[in-house]
């Protein structure tokens, strides 16, 4: 079974910045790393694969930099990494973004499940994995919690808010799934520094090699106008106590005797 | 990135979410984590310094100390044990160990399968340990018959096999000793129960005696009379792994004490808004800088193949002694709670008592580091 993931690089905070002149996410300086929800992406295309064989493709769209991503794809355990990069790719929304993975997913040809984290921790719109499966042509379940492969066709358990529900589509077909579908594994310590070296099977693609039309990608192909972006104010300020359960007890009845509302 | 960058984020990761929520269970438990050990042996740690052929990452010196350094962030036992089992317990029997003896103990020992320690110090021997080994080995027909005792033997109680420094012809002094591996069973080989003491629970350490203990020639580790030179050849090694264990520690002092500052008020605000406790944060956060330059300042100087037993030691003494002042602060950051054994305060400044022994202590090391200068 060939299986393709598509990865994110995304900041590694929860704190994000703007920048109030441009209305840009503020990256510089803050750490990156793999989104979240595609590590348990790339966890299931690696179960699957160790139960039945195949190859994963990790794919990436993203500057130069997302290179760490397809490294850290291969450490785990992907066959493939492919990094698309492009300055005619920057600005995209995720139509924008969704074409330009289409597009490279089309130029690999052979595949049979796409497998998609829920959504990104920085952009959380999760459209891209359902806008990369209408470009395709090709059936799509969200909020995939479990899934089942017999033959050509997948069931998979798909959250709805008071349940689940089951659905079987034919393969090839696209999923996004939630964090509770698995455990991702770390890598083994050999591959991480395999997946460093100049050896590491990491492809670099521009536009021109996927073929992706000049006016389908980035700012260019983006119909989404964003007005404003700000930081939303926050008035009263929660905070959260760590430890043992006795010490965070300990804890609140110390602020509470602080503000003295209750007695000691 | 480069492979140190990935590999300090992925043990990073294994320690924030395996590690350290398992960490105080370990220490109060005070019993060897059997299920932690093949976790890390599932993560290919022991093998990281071994070549590919063997399933090891063929890691160099720096990559070996973040591991080890990222470890002891979260649990300096676990980091100890992880340690002996990758450089000392595994390197004479990788090195001059015969293939039955690889198959048998090295490479069950790099995959988490089995334990392996190595015996160095005895009752006489300590800080005078050329001087002062005992422990004889006396050829014989087939073999050689070991007596005598070893002390301060990490995971003695639980090991496989030991790596042990015995004299063969004491009139040949320093060249007289050499290494032996003996496997657990043997008769005339027996282990005392585990030494109760002060931190790094979890790492248990233990006697060994031999009584008329015959073991085969084949079992001698190393050239006759290279006993010491082999030891030394890694000495430079095994002093700048346990700088490594201890920045991890140092770092870990620091950011509970950092989160505690912030959150603890007094005085109507976090008592990190005070000076008292900035001078102190001030200087941790200094100190564990310089000791993160030297610590890989020495590993690039091991890994290029350069003389480095100067390094090696500064690197030692002083970022041992850095831990033992960040540990010692945080107990006066944390106030009342350090003395608490909810808080892992006092796990942190128990465990860095464990950092002054090994490879040398503060006080041998400065006067090594004088001799390296010039005295």
């Amino acid at each position: 079974m060939n299986i393709i993931v598509l990865i994110k690089q995304v900041p590694d905070t929860t704190d994000v910045k703007i920048n109030p002149k441009t209305g840009n996410l503020i990256r510089e300086g803050i750490p990156t790393i793999m989104n979240p929800y595609d590590m348990h992406a790339l966890e299931e295309a690696l179960r699957i694969k160790d139960k039945s064989g195949g190859k994963v493709t990790a794919i990436t769209m993203g500057p130069p930099q997302a290179i760490d991503v397809m490294q850290e794809a291969l450490a785990v355990g992907a066959d493939t990494g492919i990094l698309l990069t492009d300055e005619a790719f920057a600005g995209a929304d995720t139509l924008a973004t969704a074409y330009t993975l289409g597009r490279c997913i089309e130029k690999i040809g052979k595949y049979d499940l796409i497998i998609c984290g829920l959504q990104a921790i920085d952009g959380d719109t999760a459209q891209v994995g359902p806008q990369v499966a209408e470009y395709l042509d090709i059936a799509q379940i969200t909020y995939v919690r479990k899934i089942h492969i017999s033959e050509k066709k997948l069931i998979a358990e798909r959250i709805i808010e008071d349940g689940y529900e089951i659905i079987e589509c034919n393969l090839p077909a696209l999923i996004t799934v939630i964090k509770e579908i698995n455990k991702p594994r770390y890598p083994k310590i050999n591959k991480v520094i395999d997946a460093c070296s100049e050896a590491a099977d990491i492809i670099i693609w521009n536009a021109g090699d996927i073929d992706a039309a000049e006016d389908k990608t980035g700012l260019t192909g983006s119909p989404t106008q964003v007005k404003q972006i700000f930081t939303p104010e926050h008035k009263r300020k929660g905070e959260m106590l760590t430890g043992t359960p006795d010490s965070i007890a300990k804890q609140l009845l110390d602020r509470l005797r602080g503000k003295k509302l209750i007695r000691n | 990135m480069k492979p140190e960058e990935l590999l300090r984020k992925t043990i990073s990761r294994f320690v924030d979410n395996e590690l350290i929520p398992a960490a105080r269970e370990i220490d109060e438990k005070d019993e060897f984590p059997y299920d932690m050990f093949r976790k890390l042996g599932a993560l290919g740690a022991y093998s990281i310094r071994y070549p590919k052929e063997y399933g090891g990452a063929n890691a160099n010196n720096t990559m070996f100390c973040i591991m080890c350094e990222e470890l002891a962030r979260g649990s300096m036992a676990v980091a100890a044990f992880t340690a002996m089992q990758c450089l000392m317990g595994t390197n004479f029997i990788f090195r001059y160990g015969t293939d039955e003896h690889k198959k048998k103990f090295f490479i069950p020992a790099i995959k988490g399968e089995k334990v392996v320690a190595f015996a160095l110090t005895e009752p006489e021997a300590g800080t005078d340990l050329f001087g002062g080994v005992r422990t004889i080995a006396q050829k014989v027909g087939d073999g050689y018959i070991l007596n005598g005792m070893k002390t301060w033997i990490t995971n003695a109680p639980y090991a496989d096999c030991f790596t042990v420094l015995c004299q063969t012809d004491k009139a040949k002094g320093v060249k007289g000793l050499n290494f032996f591996l003996v496997e657990k069973g043997m008769p005339g080989l027996s282990i005392s129960p585990k030494f109760s003491k002060l931190g790094t629970h979890g790492t248990d350490i233990s006697e060994i005696a031999f009584e008329n203990c015959h073991i085969p020639l084949e079992n001698q580790l190393g050239a006759d009379g290279r006993g010491i030179s082999n030891l030394t050849a890694i000495l430079a090694e095994i002093r700048t792994m346990t700088a490594a264990l201890s920045l991890g520690l140092a770092r870990a002092a620091f950011d509970a004490s950092v989160q505690y500052a912030k959150e603890r008020v007094q005085f109507g605000k976090p008592i990190g808004k005070f000076q008292a406790i900035q001078l102190k944060i001030g200087t941790m956060a200094t100190e564990i800088e310089a000791s993160k330059h030297l610590l890989y300042h020495t590993t690039k100087l091991l890994d290029e193949g350069k003389q480095c037993m100067k390094e090696a030691s500064m690197a030692k003494y002083f970022i041992s002694e850095v831990a033992c002042r960040a540990a010692d602060e945080a107990t006066r950051i944390f106030g009342a709670y350090a003395y608490s054994m909810e808080y892992p305060v006092q796990r942190f400044y128990r465990d860095t008592r464990f950092l002054l022994y090994g490879g040398g202590t503060s006080e041998i090391l400065q006067t090594i580091i004088a001799k390296e200068v010039g005295l």
